[in-house]
C-alpha cells in the first residue's frame, strides 16, 4: 500500500538557516503518526512543505500520491489543516468561519457545527471577542469539519484545556476508525504517547528516528519498588534489565529496562508484602535518545537508538 | 476566479470603502458648493495669469481657463486632492490583501483549501478593482449631482469620459501595489513603496514642465497619461491613454502571479 505521506531527502533552508535537511519520513493509511521535537527543530516547516506553504529546496514531498508543491490544490482538497499558531479572522463570528470554510469545499458546515457543539464553542461570537483557546477550538475545527483522508495538525492541543484535549483524542480515534490518517506534531511527550500509534523524533531539521509507540513504551525505563515480609532475596539483581538495585531493609528499588515478566516469574516464589510498578517518564526516554544523538549514535528506524 | 474570496475580500473592505466614498462626497459637495462664488470673483483670470505658466500642471490644468467647471473641478479636486484619497485607498486595500494575509497569518489558512495561488492573486485583485470602480463612479455621479443640483452647467459627456480614465490610472496603481504586495513580506513596507513610486511618477510628471530629461522620461510614468482636464473639456475619451495605464496595471498584475505562484507562505 502506498503511504500517505512520504518524503525523500526533503530540504528547506531559510538562507543560510536550515529549516529541514535531508528529511525521510512516511506516514501510513490509517495511523495517528506523532511528530516529535523540541520547538524550532523542524516540525512546523516540514508540515508546511507537505501543505505546499513552502517550496523546498531540494527533496520531495508525496501528499496522497500527489506532489506537495506541485498539486498543492489537488492536496488541499484532501487535507484538514490545523496551522500552528492558527490565525483567524478576528471580524467574523466561528460560524461565519465555518461557511466560509465549507464554500470552499462543497460541504463541511454541518459536521462543523457537530464538532463545535462536542468542543463546546460559542460560535456565534466574532472571533475577536475569543479567548486563545476559542481559536484553537475553531481553528481545530475548520481543519476537520471536511473530514479528508489525512489531517494534518501543528501542535493541536495548544491552548486547549484538559477536557477539550481529552474530547479532540476522542474526535480523533473516530476519525482513525473511520480510515482518516492523523499526521499530528507535538513537543508534548504525554500527548504523543496517548494518542499515536507511532512517533517520528525530529530535531535540528533531521528525522532521528521513528518508533511505534510499543516499542518506545517496552523499552523505557521502570522505576520498581518491591516490600518483602522478610529479607530481599538476592536473585533479584540477576535479572537481566535490572540496575541501581537500592536495598533498604526490606523494601527494594530498582531500575528495570525492557522485559517486566522475568521479574514477576522471579517473585512468584516468594512472599511480596508490597509491589508497584511506575514508568520513567517519556521525557527520560527522550532525553536518552537526544543525548545518543548528542553522542554520535546513528539514527534508527525501529528504535535501535533509544 | 474564486467567488467566495472575492465577496469576503469585498465584504472585509466594504466599510473602508464607505468610510472613502463617503469622505470623496464631502470634499466635492465642498468643492462644487465653491464654484459659483469663485466664479463671480471679477479679475480672478488676471490673477491666474500671473502664475508661472507651467505650475497649474502641478493640479492637472493645462489652460488658465480655470473659470470653466471643468477646469475648476480638476484643479481644486480631480488634479491632485482626489488623487491622494483615492491612491491612500488603494494602497490600504492592497496593503490587506497578499502581504496583509501572510503578515497577519490567515494566508496559511486560506491556501490550506482547495484555491490555486493564481486564483488568490485574481480574486483579491478584482476585489481592489470593484472597490476602484465604486468610488470612481461615486466621484463622477456627486460632482453631477451636486453641479445639477447647485445650477451649474454641467458638460456630462465630458465628466462621464473621466470614469474610464479614472479607473485606468487606479488599476496602474494597483497594479504595481499589488505586485509589491506578493513581494514584500510587511505590510508597512508594500504601502510605503507604493506610495513612494507614485509619488516618483507624479514628480517625473511635474519636473517635465522644466527639465527636458523628465519630460522624455515621463511616457514611463502614469501621470503621463492621465489628463482630466482635456477629457473633461474635449468629452472624449483618450484610448491611448486608457492602454498605456491599462498596460501597468497588466504588467503589475501578471508580475504579482508569476512572483505568488513561487514565493514561501510562512507569517
Amino acid at each position: 500500500m502506498e503511504p500517505v505521506v512520504k518524503t525523500e531527502g526533503l530540504t528547506k533552508h531559510y538562507g543560510k538557516v536550515v529549516g529541514v535537511e535531508n528529511l525521510d519520513l512516511t506516514v501510513e493509511e490509517g495511523e495517528i503518526f506523532g511528530f516529535l521535537g523540541p520547538n524550532g527543530a523542524g516540525k512546523t516547516t516540514t508540515l508546511r512543505l507537505l501543505m505546499g506553504m513552502l517550496r523546498p529546496t531540494a527533496g520531495k514531498a508525496e501528499v496522497l500520491g500527489l506532489d506537495a508543491w506541485r498539486q498543492s490544490v489537488a492536496v488541499n482538497a484532501k487535507v484538514g489543516y490545523l496551522p500552528g499558531d492558527a490565525a483567524l479572522y478576528d471580524r467574523l463570528t466561528g460560524e461565519r468561519h465555518i461557511e466560509y470554510i465549507a464554500d470552499f469545499n462543497g460541504s463541511g458546515r454541518e459536521l462543523g457545527m457537530t464538532l463545535a457543539e462536542r468542543l463546546e464553542l460559542d460560535v456565534s461570537r466574532k472571533v475577536e471577542g475569543y479567548s486563545r483557546g476559542m481559536k484553537q477550538k475553531l481553528a481545530l475545527i475548520l481543519a476537520l469539519m471536511k473530514k479528508p483522508p489525512l489531517v494534518i495538525l501543528d501542535e493541536p492541543s495548544n491552548g486547549l484545556d484538559p477536557l477539550t484535549q481529552i474530547e479532540l483524542y476522542e474526535i480523533l480515534g473516530e476519525f482513525r476508525r473511520d480510515g482518516v490518517t492523523v499526521l499530528f506534531s507535538s513537543h508534548n511527550l504525554p500527548e504523543v504517547e496517548r494518542v499515536s500509534g507511532r512517533v517520528g523524533i525530529i530535531r535540528k531539521g533531521t528525522l532521528v528516528g521513528t518508533e511505534r509507540i510499543e516499542d518506545l513504551r517496552s523499552k523505557r525505563l521502570k522505576n520498581v519498588e518491591i516490600i518483602f515480609p522478610e529479607s530481599v532475596p538476592e536473585l533479584v539483581r540477576n535479572i537481566e534489565g535490572v540496575s541501581e538495585v537500592e536495598v533498604s531493609g526490606r523494601r527494594v528499588q530498582l531500575k528495570l529496562k525492557g522485559d517486566i515478566n522475568p521479574l514477576i516469574a522471579l517473585l512468584s516464589g516468594y512472599r511480596v508484602t508490597d509491589f508497584s510498578v511506575t514508568h520513567a517518564s517519556l521525557e527520560d526516554v527522550f532525553l536518552e535518545f537526544y543525548g545518543r544523538q548528542e553522542r554520535g549514535a546513528e539514527p534508527s528506524e525501529g528504535g535501535e537508538a533509544v | 476566479m474564486n467567488l467566495n474570496l472575492f465577496k469576503k475580500t469585498v465584504s472585509d473592505r466594504w466599510r473602508s470603502t464607505a468610510v472613502f466614498g463617503g469622505g470623496i462626497l464631502a470634499y466635492v459637495l465642498m468643492t462644487t458648493a465653491l464654484y459659483p462664488t469663485f466664479r463671480d470673483i471679477s479679475g480672478i483670470e488676471e490673477l491666474l495669469d500671473k502664475y508661472p505658466k507651467d505650475f497649474l500642471r502641478l493640479f492637472g490644468v493645462e489652460s488658465f481657463d480655470i473659470t470653466s467647471f471643468g477646469n475648476f473641478v480638476t484643479a481644486e479636486l480631480l488634479g491632485l486632492m482626489w488623487v491622494i484619497i483615492v491612491v491612500a485607498f488603494v494602497l490600504g486595500f492592497a496593503r490587506s490583501v497578499i502581504a496583509g494575509e501572510i503578515h497577519d497569518g490567515t494566508m496559511e489558512l486560506l491556501l490550506s483549501q482547495p484555491i490555486s495561488r493564481w486564483s488568490v492573486v485574481t480574486s483579491q485583485a478584482l476585489a481592489i478593482a470593484a472597490g476602484i470602480v465604486t468610488l470612481v463612479v461615486v466621484t463622477v455621479l456627486g460632482i453631477v449631482g451636486f453641479g445639477a443640483a447647485l445650477g451649474i452647467e454641467i458638460f456630462y459627456r465630458g465628466f462621464f469620459a473621466f470614469i474610464p480614465v479614472g479607473i485606468c490610472l487606479l488599476l496602474a496603481i494597483a497594479g504595481y501595489s499589488l505586485l509589491f504586495s506578493t513581494l514584500l513580506k510587511d505590510p508597512r513596507r508594500v504601502v510605503m513603496a507604493s506610495a513612494g513610486l507614485t509619488l516618483a511618477f507624479y514628480m517625473l510628471h511635474f519636473a517635465g514642465a522644466y527639465w527636458r530629461v523628465a519630460d522624455r522620461m515621463d511616457v514611463f510614468g502614469i501621470f503621463h497619461y492621465y489628463n482630466p482636464a482635456s477629457v473633461i473639456d474635449s468629452g472624449t475619451v483618450p484610448v491611448g491613454s486608457l492602454l498605456a495605464l491599462l498596460a501597468f496595471a497588466a504588467v503589475g498584475f501578471t508580475a504579482s502571479l508569476v512572483v505568488f505562484r513561487r514565493r514561501d507562505v510562512a507569517p
